[in-house]
């Protein structure tokens, strides 16, 4: 299997499949394309469409089947390697699991455009609009709320496609130094921790492409 | 099982479950909430923390989102076909389903979806008509690859069709220009049972939402009558 994805230091959704796979052992080669932008990489699109018809990364490639969008990479892992579980075994888990990776994957807009990811970012506080912080406070509530009902380390106890999902969100709260609640603080640390964070990080701090777009204190681009 | 939706002339995200469940035949109480107004907020958050519509309820599981409610259906009722039964389909299928799930925000902020909005153009920006474009190329591509058996993207009626449905009366409602292949697909799907039901009650809500009318304060509405 193949995984298609972005710039490691920004492709949030890259991200995603990238650790899941990495953590719960799924052998992959990775393809990084790195975006089009004015300082990056131009023909990204170009480059990428050779894999996707949605023109967006990651892609999984295996064999001749190639899926896009992060959540139906992980329903298509999900099926190909049952003994991974990629989702909690507990249907009503599983069901709580599905929720609240689908409210990541098409929420939380304000504080994704506040905090775009950035791993070579400092750590630097950064004041956020009401929207963004009504996005922290369910974010905050949800964690707090896993960690009570399944016991931790992770969201449903053993890590999960839902901790994948919810991996560039922790990096957005560590790096724009966002204060949430203890158990959400003791969630995020168990998630740094992940041999497959340290990785992809150094990954990332090993890049030298620069988006503007996703540098938030443009032009100013701080680094560690 | 219950399904918790919003109002049924403009909530898209009610509509996706709730035509997946009828089509498939699944039986299901219906609690609709009028939403924007004094009170729809606490009463949605009594049964979903996410605080939107539409939440699924099975005994004590409570499922918010549309594509966790598809996936909780598609287990619990696996004869159901709430996905197709061949792999790759079905994996196309899910790439699909989630594009819609998280994209097309242009299109979908510039025709919302009303049912009772009679049908007119509209000048559409340059993301809204890529994203037309894109959506007629999935169509198109899915009926083509997986279409044979039926008159739906993957032959019979699946999730994918479902998740679509918003798009199918967005297209008909600002008269949005297709092909004839996407035409016949939607004919097909505005014909179902299911979608003239929902149609139907639609048109009869009295509940207006002025933040998602174009004219406000004037209310173009088709009658009821029209349904």
């Amino acid at each position: 299997m193949k995984l298609v994805i972005g710039n490691k230091n920004y492709s949030s959704w890259s991200f995603r499949p990238w650790i899941a796979m990495k953590t719960l052992g799924i052998p992959f080669e990775e393809i990084l394309i790195p975006f089009g932008a004015p300082l990056g990489n131009p023909d990204f699109r170009t480059r990428l469409t050779a894999y996707t018809p949605a023109g967006l990364v990651p892609v999984l490639i295996d064999g001749d089947v190639h899926v896009w969008e992060t959540l139906a990479i992980m329903e298509y892992l999900a099926e190909k390697f049952p003994e991974k579980q990629l989702w909690p075994a507990d249907t009503k888990a599983r069901a709580h699991a599905r929720a609240i990776s689908s409210e990541m994957h098409a929420g939380f807009l304000a504080l994704r455009g506040e905090c775009p990811v950035n791993l070579r970012r400092p750590i630097r506080e950064r004041a956020l609009p009401e929207a963004a912080r009504a996005n922290v406070a369910r974010v905050d509530a949800m964690w707090s709320d896993c960690r009570a009902r399944y016991g931790g380390p992770f969201l449903f106890g053993a890590f999960c496609a839902a901790d994948a999902m919810y991996a560039p969100m922790v990096a957005r709260l560590n790096t724009y130094g966002i204060k949430v609640g203890r158990e959400a603080l003791v969630y995020m640390e168990a998630m740094m921790a992940l041999p497959a964070w340290a990785e992809w990080r150094t990954g990332a701090l090993a890049e030298t492409w620069i988006v503007p777009e996703d540098e938030a204190d443009w032009p100013t681009v701080l680094s560690a | 099982m219950k399904l918790v939706i919003g109002n049924k002339n403009y909530s898209s995200w009610s509509f996706r479950p709730w035509i997946a469940m009828r089509v498939a035949g699944l039986t299901f109480d219906e609690e609709v909430i009028s939403l924007y107004v004094e009170g729809s907020r606490e009463q949605i958050l009594k049964h979903s923390p996410g605080g939107k519509v539409p939440i699924l309820i099975d005994g004590g599981t409570h499922v918010w989102e549309s594509l966790a409610i598809l996936e909780y259906l598609a287990e619990a009722f696996p004869s159901a076909g709430i996905w197709p039964s061949d792999r790759a389909a079905r994996t196309h299928a899910r790439a699909i389903s989630t594009e819609m799930h998280a994209g097309f925000a242009a299109l979908r902020e510039e025709c919302g979806m009303s049912f009772w909005r009679p049908p007119e153009r509209r000048a559409l920006s340059a993301d809204a008509l890529a994203n037309i474009a894109r959506i007629q190329e999935i169509w198109t591509s899915a009926r083509a690859r997986y279409g044979a058996g039926g008159p739906f993207l993957f032959g019979k009626f699946t999730a994918a069709d479902a998740m679509y449905a918003p798009i199918v009366q967005r297209f008909a409602t600002y008269q949005v220009d297709v092909s004839a292949p996407v035409k016949a697909y939607m004919q097909a799907m505005t014909a179902l049972p299911g979608w003239q039901e929902w149609r139907g009650a639609a048109l009869r809500e009295t509940w207006v939402i002025p933040k998602f009318e174009y004219d406000w304060p004037q209310v173009k509405r088709l009658p009821a009558e029209a349904a």
